[in-house]
């Protein structure tokens, strides 16, 4: 039964698991730090998935349990030393995709983004992800007028940083 | 067009980079976690055990403590009701540190699985706050006992001036105060260490609803 439960969760997840990588890109700059995270979402998401039930969507409870993670749970380790700016380097990976401007400002709003704080960064996180004020405010606890008006406090924050 | 609009397109792109497979998943399964929680949750047992300890030292460690307390407690009704409600105090504590551990849920809101967080550690601020103030009572009454009943420095006593006599409690005194101050300190460090983020997070969403 118990390696029942652990393959089809094993499943989900690998089929999933861009959401997890999602969060840990916003919550951490290296790939020590991301691959900590990650290994914390996934303990976090394992303990919790007994009590999962079908009737939400497995996309949607992992974000939960993933920001959760990432904004409460989540210790960073000491071994932060920053090895590698990560937006760097997937950029110079990607650079043949976009034109120079593009790749340019997508690199700065990354950075952008990476300076906001926790909560900021699961407003931005949920809103890049489609999410309705209604999740978004469920997920986070607090009002949907609150979500929308403190989004719409980010998106100038953005600006100001973008364009100082 | 607006910043967060541009991220989007490139948002959803970036999958194929970092692909786990299931053999990779596998293993993070057995893996020990981390977390805030189960630091928490070490601690305060840690401190359970830490001030059980320190109460029942004295009891094991010392004979003679030991034939006085019994001598005391065959005698006095009042010491065993004392020493039955301590421990009754401390399987409360147990209980409703049990409880709010339980009440943990990642499937919660963020801000309530914040609240859940910071009201276990409220549960262990009270029982260290518990301990404390027992501490302090207690060396109050060990003072004063000393003074009144042991023949030794009660004698010293009466040939102290009002000066001499007013040092020795300020002495007495900071002790006493020193004492909580270390452990108090103490405390703050570690949760202060421990929770500071949670606590930063958590006064950022409640400024959300002002």
């Amino acid at each position: 039964m118990n390696k029942e439960l652990e393959y089809s969760f094993v499943e989900l997840l690998e089929k999933h698991q861009n959401i997890v990588h999602k969060v840990c890109r916003l919550y951490t700059n290296n790939y020590d730090a991301h691959n900590d995270l990650f290994q914390e979402i996934t303990i976090q998401l394992w303990k919790a998935y007994p009590k999962f039930r079908g009737d939400a969507k497995f996309s949607t409870w992992m974000y939960r349990v993933g920001l959760n993670t990432a904004i409460t749970l989540y210790r960073k380790s000491k071994r932060t030393i920053n090895t590698q700016d990560y937006a760097g380097v997937e950029f110079k990976i990607k650079a043949e995709d976009y034109d120079n401007t593009e790749e340019q400002q997508l690199k700065v709003l990354y950075k952008a983004i990476h300076q906001l704080n926790d909560i900021e960064k699961a407003l931005v996180f949920l809103y890049l992800e489609d999410k309705d004020y209604k999740e978004i405010s469920e997920t986070l606890g607090i009002s949907s007028v609150n979500a929308r008006v403190k989004m719409n406090r980010i998106k100038t924050k953005l600006k100001t940083i973008l364009n100082p | 067009m607006d910043e967060l609009d541009l991220l989007k397109k490139d948002w959803n792109k970036e999958s194929s980079k970092k692909k786990l497979s299931v053999t990779d998943i596998y293993p993070m399964l057995q893996k020990k976690s981390s977390s805030i929680v189960k630091t928490l949750f070490y601690i305060s047992i840690a401190e359970l055990i830490f001030w059980i300890l320190v109460n029942s030292i004295p009891y094991f460690s010392s004979d003679t403590y030991k034939q006085r307390l019994e001598d005391i407690y065959q005698n006095d009704y009042a010491l065993t009701v004392i020493s039955i409600i301590s421990y009754a105090i401390i399987l409360l504590f147990v209980y409703l540190l049990y409880k709010s551990h339980k009440s943990i849920s990642v499937t919660d809101s963020a801000k309530k699985l914040m609240e859940s967080i910071l009201k276990t550690r409220k549960v262990i601020r009270y029982y260290v706050l518990y301990n404390l103030i027992i501490a302090g009572l207690s060396l109050i009454i060990g003072f004063y006992y000393a003074m009144h009943n042991n023949p030794e420095i009660s004698g010293k006593l009466e040939n102290f001036s009002d000066k001499q006599m007013l040092i020795a409690i300020s002495i007495m005194t900071l002790f006493t105060v020193v004492f909580v101050l270390v452990i108090w300190l103490f405390y703050k460090l570690i949760y202060g260490f421990l929770l500071k983020r949670l606590n930063q997070n958590y006064t950022e969403l409640k400024k959300l609803e002002v």
